[in-house]
């Protein structure tokens, strides 16, 4: 009796069943449930047009809705736009919406809520950081209820990819709720202050407690969100927050400290934890100019007394320091040595680490013919600040380094306000380690990188250069349209920065976040989008 | 002066103000002279024979000499620099080579909690000694010359005591911003002395009040003594021995306010080797490397605990109504 | 009597004042301001400028401290300068919180003192004396953010999460907000590895006064009574040594509010507790001038009145002593 081959049979027939059963079974998302997430750091206020911070932008992101969205492969997928279309010359966008999109209190989001917005967005009163992104926007009209057209005064290679995701994009609220209420009721979270049209519904904000938001049902994409309520809160402690994920408190972590992930993976093995190339620089940056007669923000500079001079730059930023090293050290190895202005995960990031392999014999060399040797040794100031502890391991490895080139790295360590105060009003300060901003494109870096020639120019460009060759750069490859032409151009771009030193990248700085298992449904998109609406709990 | 027709009274000082646990105990303001035939004995020796009966103070002793000599000989014990960081040995397990292991940084665990003893005992007792050198005249001066001076100064004094411990500190600590070496330390030393101050000036102010109302003080003065040979003479002896007792305490109380400040983020900053820093540093590679984080926190509070002992002990011995 | 009484409650509002008032200044000699934070990504030094005449924050330190004084009058604590929300509103939702961490701290302590003092008491000069008031005594040498890192190692991480690491849920009927956790077993959860990384410090004080106290009574004829009875020793030492103790126990508990406030700090932060004290420290750390305006308010205020309940309660043990 050919009983084996029978039984295998069967048994493949079984298990295949099961599988079947099984797949689709765990394809079917279930509804319900509160999706309970853990920030690393405080929101800082729900004003979503001004409030800076990646914590209050991933709550926008799901209370309020945008044109489009970006996938992580750099596709566009509509939001709250169902289509678009740009014109052959890239000077006119047309978006079509969706029906049926809705604020939360029922009134419907047009094409004329979008207008008030995007005017909002360029309008200077309202002192959004997105402003200068703005500044190609000619006109927005209305040209039906579901049409909006924005023109541009010249061609903007990167309009989509800043509406999807610079920081926030454009995050639409309620133009009644806005003339309703004021700055200080939206900051507050005020009840009723907070209109989005996304997929969820802005509950209340405790600051210190919680924030939460609950399904709206009236969102335009049918069945979503699956979760009925999203609850946030804020643990600072990372080991505090390693034992709440273990215990099951929470489902997700938005964003998690590198430098737990192994301890992480080991208490945790079967969470996902989800990361991708890195899209922030861990930056060593050197302070070009100082003020010339000595009162911070003068657009008078003078060369720095030792980054001013480029030889100088180049022997501690370029030559003096092993990345490899630091990577090693600071990040066991899960991060990227890098050169670059722009990320490995920028959009048309350019590998440049070639420019600038550690070589502590030419370091020295361009130090001595700055002037600086035994007779006149080099000491400097590395100022880092307590926000994130890896901050203050790159530093005392810089310091290590810098000594065996003969250079005095002397470690400031502090809190992250006075550090900003003193980047950003131009105190005194020589080298700082700190990794600033997530980058989608090279474009979203202008504002961080930009010459600094007048009282207008960003206070956010820390080092001060002058070089407006910089700023000629940028608006060409903002122009360029022609993706082939556009690539050269970023490489030009970026080998001239390194070139310059103007822009110190050391390393990526790796971002993480943690979902447990039982968490489905999230498409990891780094900070740029964080959407809950696809997420659902198995259990 | 002493002698026994005095009433022994235990007067109890009210001494409001929560920041220093030692500062609400009921301090004897006079040692007890006890009537016996060991009365020729000076108060001193009987103490310290109490002491010596003591088995848990002479333990807390044994550790602050340890301590003690371990801080001041810490460059000849410690193996390895405790600021070198060597990027080839990172998070070594405990070996011969590295008896506690290595952190993050390849800086050697034993050789930095051997120097943190430095900071923490410079911390500990500096900050106690300066505000014993500071809060003692104040209290003498307020206590003595009474009147407006008296409303003065313990005015101030109210207001640093009105202030929680770690607020004031905190604050304090954020003003002088934290920095590393010997300055960023003697930040934190001015800091927690600045809160200590108080409870030198009112302890020492109580027990001159209390000698202030007998009589020969006026004897002394028509006498012809200065004040402040008065003071030297008939008022500091009877504050010694709560001034010796809430200075050892006190040292156990600062050594903690260090590390919880460095916990904070707002002690003695790296590569100064600290305690608290370590301590914190290292809690998140707790599971892998438990020890990085432990033994800071083991030496904390051994030193604390030795502080704890002994001046436990030197209150009972000078004073065994309390027991 | 009388009169002193009425003096020292009269001096409570200018102390507290007087505290509010040395903040003020202290925070403002801190380097930085919280314009940077308000402004974020928008900052440019022409607004940072029209920010800083917008919130006044370029007037004589003097004048905006009268300007904050003005609105405190009216009922106005001031609004946080970063997030907008109203200083008041949130100092009486995070005010439970702490208050309950503090109580329950000082029954922690209670809870470890007693029988320690007891054993020591009854067994004075033994092993068992020694070992008790021992543990009394290391309590007090951990720091508490140690204890709580312990404590958050052996019951959230380790034994399968028994205790929950952070967070809060508040007691029923006590929910401050639209949202929140609320049940007894729940609260209690929360509380518990907090309260006791809290009052575990304080145990060796009370020990020590506790224990003297019962000696006191063992001296007396009630325990030689009780033994001619044939009752047992322990009860009614327990009994006359509470009715002994009580007073000054509740003085040294008193006079252990600045410690507990402070360590409230460190232990609501390790356990992110909603409470008083991360709201103090985020608000020095962010310098958010008008939130630590209200935390060292309200926390001066408590500090105060609770030194003066106990130095009344001083005077009422010895009315020998004079306050000059």
């Amino acid at each position: 009796m050919r009983t084996r081959p029978l039984l295998l049979g069967l048994a493949v027939f079984l298990s295949a069943t099961v599988l079947l059963a099984d797949a689709s079974l765990a394809a079917e998302p279930k509804r319900g449930g509160t999706l309970r997430v853990s920030y690393g750091n405080e929101i800082a206020n729900l004003d979503f047009h001004t409030a800076p911070g990646y914590e209050m932008m991933w709550v926008a992101m799901n209370v309020g809705c945008g044109l489009i969205d970006i996938t992580p492969d750099g596709k566009f997928v509509g939001d709250a736009a169902e289509s678009w279309q740009v014109s052959p010359d890239g000077l006119l966008y047309t978006f079509k919406l969706h029906k049926n999109v809705l604020f939360h209190d029922g009134t419907p989001m047009d094409a004329a809520a979008v207008k008030f917005n995007i005017d909002r967005m360029r309008d200077p009163a309202t002192k959004s950081g997105m402003r200068p992104f703005y500044e190609p926007v000619h006109s927005v009209e209305v040209l039906d209820p579901r049409t909006v057209q924005v023109r541009l005064k010249q061609p903007y290679a990167f309009f989509l990819h800043m509406l999807a995701a610079y920081r926030t994009g454009l995050t639409i609220l309620s133009p009644a709720s806005i003339q309703k209420f004021t700055v200080d009721d939206r900051k507050q979270g005020k009840p009723g202050a907070i209109v989005g049209c996304g997929p969820f519904k802005f509950i209340e904000w405790v600051k210190g407690s919680h924030l939460a938001m609950e399904r709206f049902d009236k969102y335009f994409v049918p069945g979503l969100p699956y979760v009925d309520k999203v609850v946030i809160r804020v643990i600072k402690d990372p080991v505090t927050e390693m034992a709440a994920f273990k215990a099951g408190e929470i489902d997700f972590i938005a964003s998690f400290s590198p430098e737990h992930v192994d301890t992480m993976r080991a208490q945790n093995p079967k969470a996902q934890i989800m990361t991708g190339k890195e899209t922030t620089p861990m930056m060593a940056a050197m302070k070009v100019t100082v003020p010339k007669d000595g009162k911070p923000m003068s657009p008078d500079r003078a060369p720095h007394p030792i980054f001013g001079d480029l030889r100088v730059r180049k022997a501690i930023g370029c030559y003096g320091i092993d990345r490899q090293e630091i990577v090693k050290i600071a990040f066991k190895g899960q991060a990227t040595p890098w050169v670059g202005m722009a990320p490995p995960g920028t959009l048309e990031s350019v590998n440049v680490n070639s420019m600038c392999p550690y070589d502590q014999a030419k370091a020295k060399a361009l130090l001595a013919q700055a002037g600086y040797g035994p007779s006149k040794p080099l000491t400097l100031e590395l100022m880092t600040n307590t926000e994130k502890s890896v901050f203050n391991v790159i530093a005392t490895v810089i310091k290590e380094q810098l000594g065996r080139i003969g250079v005095t790295a002397n470690i400031r360590l502090v809190d992250k306000v006075s550090w900003m105060n003193t980047t950003l009003g131009d105190g005194p300060w020589d080298m700082y380690v700190e990794d600033l901003l997530s980058l989608l494109t090279i474009d979203s870096n202008g504002y961080l990188s930009t010459a600094y020639v007048s009282t207008k120019s960003s206070a956010w460009s820390h080092p001060r250069h002058t070089d407006t060759k910089v700023d000629d750069y940028y608006a060409r490859y903002a122009k360029e349209l022609d993706s082939a032409k556009r690539k050269a151009l970023a490489k030009e771009f970026l080998e001239y920065m390194a070139d310059n030193m103007y822009w110190n990248t050391i390393s990526g700085s790796p971002f993480y976040m943690v979902a447990q298992p039982w968490t489905k449904g999230y498409t990891y998109n780094a900070e740029f989008e964080v959407h809950w609406d696809k997420v659902w709990l198995d259990k | 002066m002493a002698n026994g027709s005095e009433p022994v009274g235990l007067k109890r000082r009210s001494i409001s103000g929560g920041a220093g646990s030692e500062a609400g105990l009921v301090v004897a303001t006079e040692v007890a002279w006890p009537r016996s035939a060991e009365r020729s004995e000076s108060p001193f020796a009987q103490g310290v024979r109490r002491l010596r009966r003591s088995t848990t103070s002479l333990i807390g002793l044994a550790i602050v000499l340890a301590l003690v000599l371990v801080a001041i000989f810490a460059d000849v014990l410690a193996p390895q620099s405790p600021i070198a960081s060597d990027q080839t040995h990172t998070f070594e397990r405990p070996s011969r080579d590295y008896p506690l292991g290595t952190d993050q940084l390849g800086r050697d665990m034993l050789s930095r909690v051997i120097h943190g003893a430095r900071v923490s005992l410079a911390v500990g007792v500096t900050s106690v000694l300066l505000a014993l050198l500071l809060g003692v005249p104040l209290g003498l001066v307020a206590g003595f010359y009474g009147g407006r001076l008296d409303g003065g100064i313990m005015r101030v004094m109210d207001l640093i005591l009105a202030f929680p411990i770690y607020l004031l500190a905190i604050i304090l600590m954020v003003i002088f911003t934290p920095t590393a070496g010997v300055i960023g330390t003697m930040k934190v030393v001015g800091a927690i002395a600045i809160v200590r101050i108080p409870i030198y000036a009112r302890l020492v102010r109580g027990s001159v009040l209390s000698v202030k109302e007998k009589e020969f003080i006026e004897a002394c003065r028509a006498l012809g003594q200065r004040d402040p040979a008065i003071i030297a003479r008939h008022v500091l002896p009877n504050c010694l021995a709560p001034i010796i007792v809430t200075t050892t305490l006190g040292i156990a109380t600062s050594i903690i306010v260090e590390a919880t400040l460095s916990f904070l983020g707002l002690g003695t900053q790296p590569p100064t080797p600290s305690w608290g820093w370590d301590l914190k540093a290292n809690i998140a590679f707790i599971q892998a490397n438990a020890w990085l984080s432990l033994f800071p926190g083991i030496a904390i509070f051994v030193t604390v605990l030795g502080f704890n002992l002994f001046g436990d002990g030197l209150r009972d011995a000078l004073d065994p109504r309390l027991k | 009597m009388r009169t002193y009484m009425l003096r020292r409650l009269f001096h409570v509002v200018p102390t507290v004042l007087m505290i509010s008032f040395v903040v003020f200044v202290m925070m403002r000699s801190v380097p930085g301001d919280p314009v940077v934070s308000v402004l974020g990504d928008a900052y440019t030094e022409e607004d940072a400028i029209k920010a800083r005449e917008a919130y006044g924050l370029n007037k004589p330190i003097v004048f905006q401290y009268f300007i904050w004084l003005g609105k405190l009058v009216q009922g106005d604590w001031g609004a946080s300068i970063l997030s907008g929300r109203p200083v008041l509103q949130d100092v009486l939702i995070r005010l439970p919180v702490t208050l309950e961490l503090i109580v329950l701290s000082m029954g922690v302590a209670l809870v470890i003192a007693i029988p320690a003092a007891l054993i020591g008491a009854l067994r004075q000069n033994t092993w068992a004396d020694y070992t008790a008031t021992s543990v009394a005594m290391i309590g007090v040498s951990i720091p508490e953010f140690f204890i709580g890192v312990l404590l958050l190692l052996a019951f959230s991480i380790g034994l399968g999460g028994l205790l929950p690491s952070s967070g809060w849920v508040y007691l029923p009927g006590t929910c401050p907000t639209m949202l929140c956790g609320v049940s007894l077993w729940g609260n209690m959860q929360h509380v518990l590895m907090p309260a006791f990384a809290l009052g575990v410090g304080r145990a060796a004080i009370l020990t020590r006064l506790l224990r003297a106290s019962m000696l006191e009574v063992i001296r007396t004829e009630y325990v030689t009574t009780a033994r001619a009875k044939g009752l047992s020793e322990a009860p009614v030492v327990f009994k006359h040594a509470l009715k002994n103790a009580l007073i000054p126990t509740v003085t040294v508990m008193g006079l252990q509010v600045g410690f507990l406030i402070g360590g409230a700090i460190v232990v609501e932060t390790l356990f992110a507790m909603p409470g008083l004290g991360t709201f103090g420290i985020d608000a020095i750390l962010a310098r958010d001038y008008q939130q630590v305006q209200g935390f060292a308010l309200i926390t001066a205020f408590a500090f105060v009145v609770i030194n003066l309940l106990v130095d009344l309660t001083y005077t009422f043990l010895d009315p020998r002593i004079r306050y000059s």
